[in-house]
């Protein structure tokens, strides 16, 4: 057991995914990522470099993946949006990377110390353009640890920057964990490449070597990487194909928590710091005898719409708290399809939810809503 | 006053001061304290973008189970180095708090529950006024039990940088005796 910090927790869930590679550009509330790797990996025989700014460090990152390394970078909002770019390129040239952002309020500098959850859009639709998207956020310490580990496997699966979103409690929270020792510098060795097997497209990731000549270019191309020719319908079928390969494994991918969802008149819907919040609301409710649960995302996107659609058909309402001014609630509202009311509270001063105003909130959506059962003779 | 107060479950302690006055560093001491008394904690810190000044405040939330929030709304044990931060924060704790307040803080409108402690001045008769955050730890768990001496130091041990190991364990030393030894202005 130890005194662990939600970004140490990063650092040591990256080494655990295999982590040989970082590239950044300091800023709060993310630093302490670097710093700690900025020792760590030069003492392990991994690279650490600080870049000039952010698009320089994702670029970085891809060359570094398309070297043979396991790259990462870490960043806040302002930084993350001048990532945007790359992360764009690095979907369009299918690079395994994983992109973690510590949310801080915005837009902009904003305060560079406080929480939010105001990136999650950003995450998904930040870049221009289609692509498939895998972003996944944590609740305490020991998620952050598994999450970023769980970012590098799903980076090399299904060759995609994977995106983390942490923020500014959760990078500066400690918490009393038990996590697995960090393991040593692994030893990679290139898998066998079928012969004439195509850079892209549904194939594994093989980053250059000897024998092999890949054209990468963020020009829409082929499975061989050309991007002479009319080539677009092969381009997005790479882009579908990928989208497809996020749809076949949802159910290994969509993680969530249900938690006293059992008998649920009414559910929470939340996800990273906030989820905290909403389990504490769970809990002062119960104890007043209204039945509630939460429903809490681990991943964002893909959105687990098949999950909030079975729930919307058995309770009477639900409600999202969210750090923004309205961001999770819009895909939430469209995987509920009407089935039921979706009630939003937001905030974007840099402040958490308090327990006692999302139980507030859940016990005035309760009263009014006996009031009306009682109107119309409904239980 | 001392034996008059019974930790609740969860157990929430905020530490506020200025930036540089080891705010911080002394809510992740009570944290692996407790730890080591084998509770569940969280720690959590805010502090405004200067490296120094500043309002700095930190929360560490104690409890025999898995903890759910982890910042403190209403403290249940307050330490308070800053006169900034306790026009901030003094009244925003529970009915039966233990507040402790650095005695050379002027204040207009204390509240009965409020103990004056000479914090800084013993931490410059250590001749490092540096060290008050550790004093007042010292105060702070002589009244509150929010963690064993023991483990204090021990997390003392593990987290203050050797050079300032000595200075601040006599100052651990000293803010239990402003409890066990003297009276106070309340």
């Amino acid at each position: 057991m130890k005194l662990v910090q939600g970004n140490e927790a990063a650092v040591m869930g990256a080494l655990a995914g295999g982590l040989d590679f970082y590239a950044g550009y300091p800023i709060t509330p993310a630093t302490e990522i670097m710093e700690q790797l900025s020792r760590i990996l030069p003492s392990r025989g991994g690279v650490f470099i600080q870049m000039e700014d952010e698009l320089a460090a994702l670029g970085a990152v891809i060359g570094a993946a398309w070297g043979g390394m396991r790259a990462m970078t870490a960043t806040s909002g302002p930084g993350f949006s001048l990532m945007q770019e790359h992360i764009g390129y690095a979907a369009m040239t299918q690079t395994p990377c994983v992109v973690i952002d510590s949310q801080r309020i915005g837009p902009s500098t904003g305060q560079p110390t406080m929480p939010a959850q105001g990136d999650v859009m950003q995450a998904r639709w930040g870049s221009h353009g289609d692509r498939a998207a895998l972003v996944l956020t944590a609740s305490s310490v020991k998620d952050v640890f598994d999450m970023t580990r769980q970012a590098f496997i799903w980076a090399q699966d299904y060759r995609l920057p994977v995106i983390v979103l942490l923020d500014a409690v959760l990078s500066h929270m400690r918490e009393n964990v038990e996590l697995p020792p960090v393991p040593g510098p692994m030893t990679r060795q290139n898998a066998q490449i079928p012969e004439n097997q195509p850079p892209f497209g549904s194939h594994p990731f093989q980053p250059f070597s000897d024998s092999t000549r890949t054209i990468v270019s963020g020009l829409s191309h082929d499975e061989d990487g050309m991007t002479q020719g009319s080539i677009g319908h092969q381009a997005e079928q790479i882009i579908r194909n990928q989208m497809a390969d996020l749809d076949r494994d949802y159910s290994q991918i969509v993680q969530y928590r249900r938690y006293q969802l059992d008998d649920a008149k009414w559910a929470i819907v939340a996800y990273g710091i906030t989820a905290r919040a909403a389990r504490a609301a769970v809990h002062l409710l119960r104890e007043s005898g209204i039945r509630v649960g939460l429903l809490e995302l681990m991943t964002l996107w893909p959105f687990p719409e098949k999950t909030v659609q079975e729930m919307a058909h058995v309770v009477h309402g639900l409600l999202i708290p969210e750090l923004n001014l309205g961001q999770i609630v819009l895909p939430l509202k469209a995987a509920v399809c009407g089935l039921t009311p979706v009630f939003f509270m937001g905030r974007a001063d840099g402040e958490l939810f308090q327990p006692e105003e999302i139980a507030e909130r859940i016990v005035r959506l309760d009263q009014k809503d006996v009031g009306v059962s009682t109107l119309i003779g409904r239980d | 006053m001392p034996n008059q107060f019974s930790s609740p479950d969860p157990l929430g302690i905020r530490l506020s001061g200025r930036g540089g006055q080891g705010i911080i560093l002394g809510g992740v001491i009570i944290a692996q304290a407790a730890m080591y008394d084998g509770l569940f904690v969280v720690h959590t810190q805010s502090y405004g973008p200067e490296a120094r000044l500043g309002s700095s405040k930190s929360e560490v939330v104690v409890s025999h189970f898995e903890i759910s929030f982890p910042e403190v709304v209403n403290a249940d044990v307050f330490l308070c180095l800053s006169r900034e931060a306790y026009l901030k924060y003094h009244r925003h704790v529970s009915t039966s708090a233990v507040s402790i307040i650095d005695d050379l803080i002027a204040t207009e409108d204390s509240l009965p529950n409020e103990i004056f402690l000479p914090l800084r001045r013993t931490a410059r008769s250590l001749n490092n006024e540096m060290t008050a955050n550790i004093v007042g730890i010292g105060a702070l768990i002589a009244l509150a039990h929010a963690a064993q001496p023991v483990s204090v130091e021990k997390a003392i041990r593990e987290w203050v940088k050797p050079q300032f190991l000595d200075v601040n364990l006599m100052a651990l030393e000293a803010g239990l005796s402003l409890i066990h030894h003297k009276s106070v202005r309340g």
